[in-house]
């Protein structure tokens, strides 16, 4: 990813749960023991960054001794919960609640350690709420202009207003830039239609 | 100064390149050829029709100095024929793109024969918005030039604008909603290629960031996956290749 | 005596699509490939640009000369002859514009290897080594200069991580067929094949279309 890209960087920062392979002497601060040895075994929420580098680390070396110094899971907002949610109906899980950086931290997780079932949920997931942002943006961008004819395109089952506000609020940072991108795109047509006339 | 505009050609570039198409003229008044940039305008000698670009044509008109002929596909005829071809006989694809103009040289004898010039020309130097581009087929820049026409010559068509009008918008609805099915289609989108034969440059101008912005985003969901898929299939293949000298070794 | 002329002469039946026009297909297809590309495409070899470049100002020495002449039938074609010249800017400008706005993006990257560089006109090349050498002047005066010296650097690469962000080669784009051909894309399950028509329109990964472009096979749209 991009060395200077925000999203990237504030990605990273997410925690995710990890567990110390070894006895680390006067580390006992990080979790809540000041001036004692954080023991092996303990679980911590570490940034993603962090974890990273400590889960790679004396890994390189040929001595068959070296460990890890950590092990990781999966943070809550990719837990086995959230992915049943989405198994059932995409687009009624609030994204953002999970994480505001909810496909840049799922992709670089997947990155780290294989998750083929995550993925696979992940992408029709991505997808589904595509179409639903798509239909949104249209109707932000003042697209049905055709009369009758437009409104009544595709079911969704969302309706118009409130519902449809509460699914825009949930969106995470990848499909925020989506919905501008189909927002800008509408809008761009209509001002093109409406300049036609006046050339 | 740097351009900030993303990726892609925005809808007022996709006009203004779509006002390079050509388009016939009948001229009301003589006009000597102009020595432009882009080559000599065709002398303008009323009544005969000269092919013109459209911003051209456009001026002419506005000067009332030309009528401009509408292209046989902006007939309402032919927009019924297209929306019914979009609708019941095709209703997930667009509908086919006009066939090219036809390119054959009678080749003669003794000489070399040399590949046609024109072979690489695609819209808008590709004449499909002339009088004689074929009926039934949308051009790729037809909503450009139709709108355009309609705006600032609708007084040449062959029909009353506001009838040609409608089936424009009805035009427009039908093949918006192929457009945004398409997109529901790439949830499948692991396999790399996706068509979109028939579109047109404005509907792919609207759509381009968001279609583009799924297509990304699926491929980085997929790129670990993608990743150990490689790797697993060179692996295969390496594994084969050691088979395969295992036999020459006659083990 | 043009190449086209002698063949002209030679050939009755050579149908050539006058330089002019040549020029001008060219000049557009370059802009809209250039606006539509998520990389900096080569400068457009074979002097088009100079060449356009100089027809331009002699059509705006010749308009200069047209205004003074009050001939009603003139000033049309002057009307004509200023339109036309003021889309030919448009273009120009907006091409170059689209490529300074990718330099900028990623300066270093355009001028670390000899083939990216090579991609550069003489002018932007230029300009991009004196941006970037401001720019760096205004990071050390700044702040770069109070980092410790071994973290002073803007294009570490050191680790897993390069600082110089380069374009991301395998965003999806769109091109249209020029030929029959076949078109093969790379996907996340399976790689992609399919005997491609004429005026044809794709979405696949730049890397893959990359190819049939440089073979003059499908162009960007």
């Amino acid at each position: 990813m991009s060395y200077y890209d925000i999203d990237s960087i504030l990605t990273d920062a997410e925690k995710i749960p990890c567990t110390f392979q070894l006895d680390i002497p006067d580390l006992g601060y990080l979790d809540n023991n000041p001036s004692h040895t954080l023991k092996s075994g303990t679980r911590i929420q570490l940034p993603l960054w962090l974890a990273e580098m400590l889960a790679i680390a004396n890994t390189g070396s040929l001595d068959e001794q070296a460990k890890s110094f950590v092990t990781f899971d999966l943070p809550s907002a990719l837990g086995n919960d959230v992915v049943q949610a989405l198994k059932a109906d995409p687009r009624a899980v609030p994204l953002r609640d999970q994480s505001p950086h909810f496909y840049g931290l799922a992709t670089h997780m997947m990155d780290l350690s294989e998750e083929q079932e995550l993925a696979a949920v992940l992408r029709k997931t991505f997808v589904t709420r595509a179409s639903e942002i798509a239909l949104h943006a249209r109707k932000v961008g003042g697209a049905n202009q055709h009369g009758a004819k437009g409104q009544a395109d595709e079911a969704s089952n969302l309706g118009v207003g409130g519902a449809g506000e509460e699914f825009l609020r949930g969106l995470d940072e990848w499909e925020r830039k989506l919905f501008r991108k189909a927002h800008d795109g509408t809008r761009a047509g209509k001002e093109w239609m409406d300049s036609v006339k006046k050339r | 100064m740097a351009l900030p505009l993303p990726p892609g050609l925005a809808q007022a570039e996709v006009a203004f390149l779509a006002e390079m198409e050509l388009v016939t003229v009948v001229p009301r008044q003589r006009l000597e050829s102009i020595n432009l940039l882009s080559g000599r305008t065709p002398v303008l000698r009323p009544p005969h029709r000269a092919p013109l670009p459209l911003w051209l044509a456009l001026l002419l008109k506005k000067q009332r100095r030309a009528n401009i002929v509408p292209p046989p596909w902006l007939h309402p005829t032919s927009l019924s024929q297209i929306i019914h071809r979009e609708t019941k006989e095709d209703p997930t694809a667009f509908s086919a793109p006009p066939p090219p103009p036809s390119r054959a040289h009678p080749s003669q004898p003794g000489m070399a024969h040399r590949p046609a010039a024109d072979a690489n020309l695609s819209p808008p130097f590709l004449p499909s918005c002339t009088a004689d581009a074929p009926a039934g087929y949308l051009p790729y820049h037809w909503l450009e030039v139709a709108e355009a026409l309609l705006a600032h010559a609708g007084d040449d068509m062959a029909a009353p604008p506001g009838e040609v009008r409608g089936l424009l918008r009805d035009l427009v609805e039908v093949r918006a909603a192929k457009m945004r099915s398409s997109t529901s289609a790439l949830e499948g989108f692991g396999g790399g290629l996706m068509s979109l034969r028939g579109v047109g440059a404005m509907e792919l101008a609207e759509s381009r960031g968001f279609v583009l912005g799924v297509v990304d985003g699926v491929r980085r969901i997929g790129a670990s996956a993608e990743a150990t898929r490689r790797e697993e299939e060179e692996m295969g293949g390496r594994r084969e290749d050691d088979e395969g000298s295992d036999d020459d070794m006659g083990i | 005596m043009d190449i086209d002329d002698i063949l002209r002469e030679v050939d009755p039946t050579y149908h050539v699509v006058p330089r002019e026009r040549r020029d001008l297909q060219d000049l557009t297809r370059a802009w809209v490939a250039e606006r539509s590309a998520p990389e900096l495409l080569h400068w457009p070899a074979g002097g088009l640009f100079e060449r356009i470049h100089d027809n331009i100002k002699r059509q705006i020495e010749k308009v200069e000369e047209m205004t003074g002449d009050m001939d009603p039938k003139t000033n049309f074609a002057l009307i004509v002859i200023q339109t036309e010249l003021e889309r030919f800017r448009y273009l120009v400008r907006s091409y170059i514009r689209a490529r300074i706005a990718k330099i900028d993006r990623h300066a270093l990257h355009y001028l670390s290897t000899d083939e990216l560089r090579s991609r550069l006109s003489e002018m932007e090349l230029a300009y991009a080594t004196r941006h970037q050498a401001l720019l760096h002047d205004h990071y050390l005066a700044s702040f770069l200069s109070s980092f410790p010296p071994p973290l002073q650097n803007l294009n570490d690469t050191a680790g897993n991580i390069t600082m110089i962000d380069a374009p991301d080669l395998e965003s999806a784009v769109f091109i249209r067929l020029l030929k029959d051909t076949l078109v093969e894309g790379r996907g996340v399950d399976a790689d992609g094949a399919m005997d491609g028509r004429e005026s044809d329109i794709v979405i696949l990964r730049w890397s893959d279309a990359k190819p049939l472009i440089d073979a003059g096979s499908a162009e960007l749209v």
